[in-house]
Parts: C-alpha cells; structure tokens; sequence
C-alpha cells in the first residue's frame, strides 16, 4: 500500500445532507437538554411551593402574578399550583420523548455516516 | 481520477434573507478548475466566508434572546388581565404587594374595574377595557412567536452553510496535500 490516507472519499450531495441534519439534531439536542433542566428546576419548586403550603396556616397567601404577589385564598393557591403542576410534567414529558426521538435519529446517521467515512469524520463530542 | 458529468458545483439553496447559500462542491479538481484559482487561495476565501457566516450567526442569536425574554413577559402581562378579569364580575377588590423600590414592597388595593392601561412603547399607554387588551396582549405574543419561528429557521440554514463551508475546507485543504504527495512522487501510480 501506498502513504496511508490523503485518498479524499468523495462527498456527494446527500452526505452532505446528512452532515447538516446531525449538525442541526446535534444542536436541537443540547437545546433540547437546557430546556429539560429547566423545566425539572420548574417542577422542583412548584412541589417545594405545595409542600410550604401545606404547612402554611394563614389564610390568604401572596401568589405571583407576573410583577406583584396577588393576596389570595390558600384554596385558590393549591388549585393554581396544581395545574401548573401538571402542565409542566407534560411538558417535561414531550420535551423527553424529542430527546428520545432526536437521539435515535443521530445514532441512524452516525451509522450511516461512519459507514461511509470510517475515520475520515468525527461525530462525537468534543 | 476525472470527476462525473454535470455541474462542478451545485448551488444548496437560494440565498436566504441576506445570507449566501454556501457552494456546495461535487469535485475538488473541478470546482479550483472552474474557479481558476490554487488550493491557497480558495481556502482562504472560504475562510473569510466562514467568518461573514459566524458574525451573521451572532447577529440571529442576540435576537434570538431578546425574543425569548419578550415572551415570557408577555404571557405574565396576559396572566394578570386575566385574572383581573374574573374578578371583575364578583366584584372583589384584589389586594396586592407590589414593589416599590429595589427590594421595598408594599400593599395595594386594586377595586374592581373594567380596563387596564397597556404600555405600548415610545412612552405611550393607552387605556383599554380588559377583552381588547387581552386581544392585543396575544396578538404581541403570536408575532413574537412566528419572529422566533423565523429566526430558528434562519438560524439552522445558517448553520447548515457554515457546516457545508467546513466541510468544503477540508476537502479542499486535504486534496492539496494529496496533490502535494503526489508531486513529491512523480512516478507513483495512484
């Protein structure tokens, strides 16, 4: 054999296009996980809220309300919370499945690409 | 080592909202041919249009973040009509604590009413009963979504012309080494 590497594998349209859709599901994923954590923190503090609640025993407690606490009824408070509770679980619980999704995606094409280019590409984190 | 028929380089997509679309390239040989020009100078050409690509990307993400925080603000102001809203028909005065100065709040007492005053900018707010404002308050928040939508999507063919420039880079640069290997052995056959 000849000096090792320097052949070029040629880079057809499609490769390319596959290159740009792991870019872009590379990048969705790391949104995808900023967005997950947030929304854990989110749930965290909502269950933390509930649980002071509970241990509350005044009868008006100050919800926020965009800028300004809104003096309200601790019954009023546990029912916002609760949904709030459980709009964000289901949020978390579609952000999750993306994940799931996107991460398949990226190990198809990490398939196919390394297939192609063996050592010539690079598709791990750095 | 002839390249195949058609173009020497294909066009990826139209340009796009002031972005150029990035030269895609079939054939390294044909694509320097066509362009008349050495494996150097392309590289650098490439390389300033890399650049141009990063400081458009930076411009789209900075807007980007405006809008993020634009929205959540929105849905607050949307949250507050709302609840005033219902207490309009009981009746009630909503007692509140709002903030007074930086770390200072105090207790207001907000009677039942009809409109509330939406600051629209420019040092202008304009007194509007509670439906027409939670009208304007979504149409504000479905503008900046579609805003948000378009730039996500600019965003990621940007991105992808900036991979595609990458990607061009190394062929290009690696085809010169190629090229200088093989000079270096002149009766070598490929």
């Amino acid at each position: 054999m000849q000096q090792g590497g320097g052949v070029d594998t040629e880079v057809t349209w499609e490769d390319q296009q596959n290159i740009n859709k792991f870019g872009r599901l590379n990048n969705r994923f790391h949104e995808l996980e900023d967005e997950i954590k947030a929304k854990k923190e989110m749930t965290e503090n909502l269950e933390d809220a509930s649980n002071e609640l509970i241990l509350a025993d005044e009868e008006i407690v100050r919800f926020q309300l965009g800028e300004v606490f809104s003096h309200m009824p601790k019954d009023d408070v546990e029912n916002r919370l609760e949904l709030l509770k459980e709009e964000t679980t289901k949020e978390l619980e579609k952000l999750e499945e993306e994940k799931e999704s996107v991460l398949s995606q990226m190990a198809a094409l990490k398939r196919i690409l390394y297939g192609k280019f063996n050592d010539s590409i690079n598709l791990e984190e750095d | 080592m002839t390249s195949s028929a058609s173009a020497s380089a294909s066009i990826s997509a139209a340009e796009k909202r002031g972005i150029p679309a990035a030269l895609f390239v079939e054939d390294v040989q044909t694509f320097l041919n066509s362009t008349a020009s050495d494996a150097t100078s392309a590289l650098t050409a490439l390389q300033e249009r890399l650049q141009h690509y990063k400081l458009a990307e930076m411009k789209l993400l900075a807007q980007q973040r405006d809008l993020q925080a634009k929205i959540p603000d929105i849905k607050k102001c949307l949250e507050i009509v709302e609840a005033l809203q219902t207490k309009e028909h009981t009746g009630e005065a909503t007692t509140v604590d709002f903030e007074l100065a930086e770390g200072i709040y105090t207790q207001a007492r907000i009677e039942a009413t009809n409109s509330v005053c939406l600051w629209l900018g420019a040092n202008v707010m304009l007194e509007y009963p509670f439906d027409e404002a939670i009208d304007l308050l979504k149409k504000n928040l479905e503008n900046a979504n579609s805003s948000l939508g378009a730039i996500v999507e600019d965003l990621q063919f940007l991105r992808d012309q900036v991979t595609i420039t990458q990607v061009t880079i190394a062929r290009v640069y690696n085809w010169d080494v190629h090229q200088r290997r093989k000079q270096r052995q002149p009766g070598t056959d490929v």
